[in-house]
């Protein structure tokens, strides 16, 4: 199966998930988008209230994520979508994300970043108790040498006409934000220069771990046509951004 | 064998009709795949629900699933304690983790019985 490698620059917050959700939604294919944010921002996990984010002011742009979890500041990263068909990955949730991160922790260590998957221990609180994904490692999260998270992650699994399909969104902090001081970066053990490498590296070893290859692409017209549709109506409406 | 007394989705939600009621629920395989729930959205008394259609989201520690509808009809009531009792849902997926009553007007086409639904399960491991 070919893997369509879609590289874009870094656009608004809402531009990007409804982007990601255009992938996850229209065709069967299977696609890895990497991208980052202008203006930073911050995400919400899909079941998280608005409102406890108050405090970050009116100046940082707010968005709701599709994919479940804890709030992320997005500053400087390399972020990536992957949708598929759910058929390509292993159908327990945590075995896909120990085949994912997997590979995230190869990719980082070809740019000479040391980080390992948690394998074992507890997972987060069934209610977790931090707003900040990065906040509360658990198992199978990516963390540096410290303990300290290096990549949040989050999954959203739907059925549409062609079938189950999974949308796996991830996170790799190149540079701390001042808004989460309590996460873990590759600038703190290689130049943050390398990330354009850390891209090329990431989109390989993904590859090679769903045993596809790897396809440069963009969004279909019909793709670009539904996200600006979901932009539109969900991603910078409020009634959506503000729902819980 | 999972219980034979209702119909299953593909995408793991049951339905057991009485009379013109379907009461609804996910699976036990749907269940131990999300594993460490924490969230479920489901719709209000009095609304819709469509067969194949998305009508709930429940989430794990690590994903956010859609769950289908095996009927179509008015939701004439919903499990309000489930929400604040996730684990209802490790403990009897099939009883009193059920998540809505339907007020029946159509069935999905696409409905198995218990044993087409065991073997589904086995074929996606």
């Amino acid at each position: 199966m070919i893997l369509r490698r879609i590289d874009e620059p870094a656009i608004a917050a809402a531009a990007n998930m409804a982007r990601d959700e255009a992938l996850l939604l229209e065709g069967d294919t299977a696609a890895l988008r990497l991208y980052s944010w202008a203006p930073h921002s911050v995400s919400l996990g899909y079941f998280q209230r608005h409102c406890d984010f108050a405090d970050l002011g009116p100046d940082v742009p707010i968005v709701r994520r599709l994919t479940g979890g804890g709030a992320i500041f997005h500053g400087v990263e390399v972020t990536y979508a992957l949708a598929l068909p759910a058929s390509a990955l292993p159908t327990d949730v945590e075995a896909s994300y120990a085949r994912l991160h997997d590979a995230v922790v190869a990719a980082l260590a070809d740019i000479d970043v040391a980080a390992v998957r948690l394998e074992s221990g507890a997972a987060p609180g069934a209610r977790p108790t931090s707003r900040w994904c990065f906040a509360d490692p658990g198992r199978h999260d990516i963390v540096d040498r410290s303990g300290q998270k290096l990549v949040g992650s989050a999954q959203r699994r739907v059925r549409t006409q062609h079938g189950a399909r999974v949308l796996h969104h991830g996170s790799i902090v190149v540079e701390r934000p001042k808004a989460t001081p309590f996460v873990a970066a590759i600038a703190d053990q290689v130049a943050a220069t390398r990330q354009s490498e850390l891209r090329e590296r990431l989109a390989q070893r993904i590859a090679a771990a769903l045993g596809m290859e790897l396809r440069p692409d963009q969004l279909t017209p019909e793709e670009d046509a539904l996200a600006s549709m979901l932009q539109r109506d969900r991603y910078d409406s409020d009634a959506f951004t503000r729902m819980r | 064998m999972r219980p034979n007394d209702r119909s299953y989705l593909k995408s793991h939600e049951w339905c057991k009709i009485d009379g013109n009621v379907a009461t609804i629920g996910i699976s036990d395989y749907a269940v131990s795949h999300l594993s460490d729930l924490v969230f479920l959205d489901l719709p209000n008394k009095g609304s819709n629900v469509t067969a194949g259609e998305s009508f709930g989201e429940i989430e794990s520690v690590k994903a956010v699933s859609d769950i289908y509808s095996p009927v179509s009809g008015e939701v004439i009531e919903v499990n309000k304690e489930l929400p604040d009792n996730l684990e209802w849902l490790t403990e009897d997926a099939f009883g009193k983790s059920w998540m809505l009553k339907v007020r029946l007007t159509a069935k999905s086409a696409d409905l198995m019985d218990g044993a087409a639904y065991d073997a589904h399960c086995a074929a996606e491991g």
